[in-house]
């Protein structure tokens, strides 16, 4: 009687297990599929990716499935990887502009994005909804010295360690929207200038008591963490690199629209760019542009700049570039591995390989294919989207 | 020696002229996708000054009759972006005085804009321009094709396809039930007092019928000096002709539709309240949040252009968008609703984007067919200009697309567009 009673218990357990969250129990998943774009290590036709504790223990065409494993038939489907945004500034209230800028003061370095962020914001299951899986989460462009962005995975009713980075580096900008009219800088020099000066402090590193911007910029001047900068047009590139020559720091350019026409420089420099949502810019060779700058030899993310743009048009910058002349193996790279490694995560992320997140997107098409629709969606394993049947 | 040379480089310059005047063409296609029918493997389509003469599987083409190659690429006609803004000059688009149906479009266009090409070329054919959202009622909108001329008679299909109005676009991101109350009412007004003045100009049409003939008898007795002066006819006062009222009552007699941009549910049905009340034609424009009243739109006799299909085509974040859903095109046309997408986008040059706009509607939903009709024959149909363009069927002009691929896959490549016969877009590059 007890027996039975214990036994009821588990079912109904197991039941409330499978109805809240599909799949939590740490179990072997064995996902059979048609296609999987790892990314990294070309494309798997009906393959085997064998997910345990919410990792990627094996991937390939011939993978032992133990007898305990869940298998899910996703066969004459397509797998890919998780997709990164890598800048984008979803989860903040409407007024977006007055959440992620600092308007008042132009240094703005400890401004740490996640303190704007709302957790049950709509934004994180539409982003789920695209295939979105993580996003780096970043203050706008109005601030020369900008604030901490934080690195984010999108399961946030089903996980407590969402938050993969609280403070990503330092965002910076040299873009004209950080110059205003009615606070100082108000020229580009002036802009120029006080950058240097607050790295100069932090350089220095005087000890005059507390001083959190100081504390801060030394991340990016003494312990080359990322410095995130900001700049759309050739001269802000220019800008940028400018700074990044004279305090030799490690800098990642963000929304660099122009950069192919100095995309030489660019790659002299060693600098990723993570790239502004292609239907931001509508004339005919821009969308050429982001080819050109891969096609340079510089490392090319894809961000979505949401809610400048939809965040699930992150996809539709890749296919547009691949349609506009960039490789497609690139494209589907810089929604995956490019931005994990720009983001420096990708011993967790951007690919199908093993010890890597079980953070997958199961299509039933091509990725680089607009109507191919997104059927499921999972992080660490664990489904946190799935397409209903009408 | 010197002439001869001359008249041969200006014979050789004069060719294709010539015989592109004239000539027949015919494109032997892999797939072509009339649209109107279902596709045809290995078809192909006789075109006759720019008209489609014939179209199908086994058509004969004369010896003289000059080929387009187009083995194992699709054909299609060419697409309509139904939501433009090429060729408008930004601040022509809207007039401050908030009804102004007697404007045209055609007013305010710059046939020298540099995107058109661009545009052209990426198999877009048509584009259906109309005032902006400023106004109340905007003013009357034309559809014109990319066929390079910078004549705008030239370019012009058709115009007074519609009279453009708005309820409830918020400005600088503000808006209130209120506002939006005030804007349904504001075009409901001017609706009755076009009303009112039509009943008024039917009576003055009337007395001013009567006095004709009284006056008409009145001079006959004159001339025969059987009347006194005093039995001369009073003239009727004069009536003054409104061109807003006369714009606005060709809407409530039928021969023009009124197309309303509508966002939010409660405006939609606004929209549907009017046309219900004053037995217009009504074309939904823009319906945002059409999916939350699909069964009232399906249940009524109104249109719907939707776009854009994605808010990344519009300057974001905006009001109107709030509750946006890709899904829309998809849910609306499930029901039943006549349903065209356009692209709706930032600038003139967006309209590039109309296969992309279809795509992103299949990719979440909508039936694939149902998609590549929105942009080619189900707009045309909305806009009253499927005699013309849209499919490709005999006697309708040859605008035709030719791509590498089907039109709603994402990398396809438009290889060739014809206009009325004309090519205005051929692909060099084979990268």
């Amino acid at each position: 009687m007890k027996k039975r009673r214990f036994l009821s218990f588990l079912v109904i357990l197991s039941i409330s297990f499978c109805l809240t969250s599909f799949g939590n129990e740490p179990q072997v998943i064995a996902i059979r599929a048609g296609k999987i774009w790892t990314v990294t290590n070309g494309v798997i036709t009906d393959g085997i990716i064998l997910v345990k504790d919410g990792k990627i223990q094996s991937v390939g065409e011939n993978v032992d499935v133990s007898e305990g494993a869940k298998v899910l038939d996703m066969s004459g489907k397509n797998v890919m990887p998780g997709m990164i945004d890598a800048h984008c500034h979803i989860g903040l209230s409407l007024d977006i502009f007055s959440e992620m800028n600092e308007t008042v003061a132009a240094v703005a370095a400890e401004m740490l994005i996640l303190d704007a962020f709302n957790p049950y914001s709509d934004d994180v299951n539409k982003a789920l909804r695209c295939g979105v899986t993580t996003i780096m989460l970043a203050p706008g462009n109005r601030n020369p010295v900008g604030g901490l962005p934080a690195i984010l995975k999108l399961d946030i009713n089903k996980a407590n360690d969402w938050v993969l980075v609280r403070a990503a580096g330092v965002e910076f900008s040299v873009m004209n929207e950080a110059l205003m009219f009615d606070r100082e800088p108000t020229s580009r020099a002036g802009l120029m200038e006080l950058i240097r000066e607050e790295l100069d402090k932090a350089k220095e590193d005087k000890d005059d008591g507390f001083n959190p911007t100081r504390d801060i910029l030394k991340r990016v001047v003494v312990a080359n963490k990322t410095a995130y900068i900001w700049a759309r047009n050739v001269d802000e590139i220019a800008s940028a690199m400018a700074i990044v020559d004279e305090y030799e720091l490690k800098a990642v350019l963000v929304a660099a629209e122009q950069g192919d026409e100095i995309a030489d420089m660019i790659a002299e420099r060693n600098l990723p760019v993570i790239y502004p949502p292609l239907l931001l810019s509508s004339r005919d060779k821009d969308l050429k542009r982001a080819g050109r700058i891969a096609g340079n030899g510089v490392k090319l993310a894809f961000s979505s700049l949401a809610p400048k743009t939809d965040l699930c048009d992150l996809r539709t910058s890749a296919v547009l570039a691949a349609k506009y002349g960039l490789d497609k193996e690139t494209a589907l790279k810089c929604l995956t591995i490019n931005a994990a490694e720009i983001l420096g995560v990708a011993d967790r992320l951007g690919s199908i390989s093993e010890g890597k997140d079980a953070d997958l997107v199961i299509l039933n098409g091509e990725p680089l294919q607009l109507t191919s629709g997104i059927e499921m969606v999972m992080i660490n394993g664990n489904i946190v989207y799935q397409r209903q049947e009408e | 020696m010197k002439d001869l040379k001359r008249f041969v480089v200006l014979a050789f310059l004069f060719l294709p002229f010539l015989s592109a005047g004239a000539q027949e063409i015919a494109i032997k296609a892999g797939t072509v996708l009339p649209i109107s029918d279902a596709p045809i493997e290995n078809g192909t389509i006789l075109i006759k000054d720019g008209k489609i003469a014939a179209l199908g599987q086994n058509i004969a083409v004369d010896a003289d009759v000059r080929i387009i190659d187009a083995n194992g690429k699709f054909v299609m006609p060419g697409m309509i972006d139904a939501q433009s803004r090429l060729f408008v000059i930004d601040r022509e688009f809207n007039e401050r005085r908030s009804i102004a149906a007697e404007l045209n479009i055609l007013d305010g266009l710059d046939p020298y804009i540099k995107e058109a090409p661009e545009v052209a070329a990426q198999g877009v054919t048509a584009v259906y321009v109309a005032p902006g959202t400023r106004s109340l009622i905007g003013g009357r909108g034309a559809v014109l094709k990319l066929n390079g001329s910078k004549d705008v008679g030239k370019m012009l299909l058709k115009s007074d396809i519609a009279v453009k109005a708005a309820i409830g676009v918020s400005f600088n991101n503000e808006s209130s039930s209120l506002g939006r109350l005030a804007n349904y009412s504001s075009i409901r007004e001017a609706l009755l007092e076009t009303k009112i003045y039509m009943h008024n100009k039917e009576k003055h049409e009337r007395e001013q019928a009567e006095y004709d003939k009284k006056k008409s008898e009145y001079d006959k007795k004159k001339k025969a000096r059987t009347t006194e002066k005093a039995d001369k006819p009073k003239r009727p006062a004069r009536f003054r002709l409104n061109p807003t009222r006369e714009a606005l009552a060709r809407v409530l007699r039928k021969e023009i539709p009124l197309q309303i941009e509508a966002h939010r549910v409660t405006d939609i049905l606004n929209a549907l309240r009017l046309a219900d009340e004053f037995d217009f034609t009504l074309i939904l424009d823009k319906c945002t949040e059409g999916y939350l009243v699909a069964e009232e739109i399906a249940g009524s006799k109104a249109t719907v252009i939707l776009g854009p299909v994605t808010t990344s085509f519009a300057d974001m974040p905006r009001l109107e968008y709030r509750n946006h859903d890709i899904r829309n095109a998809a849910i609306l046309s499930e029901k039943g609703v006549k349903l065209a997408l356009g692209v709706s986008g930032r600038d003139g040059a967006s309209s590039k984007f109309v296969a992309l706009a279809a795509s992103m509607a299949e990719a979440n939903g909508m039936d694939r067919d149902l998609a590549l009709r929105a942009v080619t024959l189900t707009s045309a149909e909305i806009l009253g200009v499927a005699d013309r363009i849209g499919s490709l069927e005999v006697g309708k002009d040859a605008d035709i697309v030719m791509l590498s691929g089907h039109p709603l896959d994402s990398l396809s490549q438009v290889e060739m567009v014809l206009i009325e016969g004309k090519t205005v877009f051929e692909r060099k590059d084979q990268q």
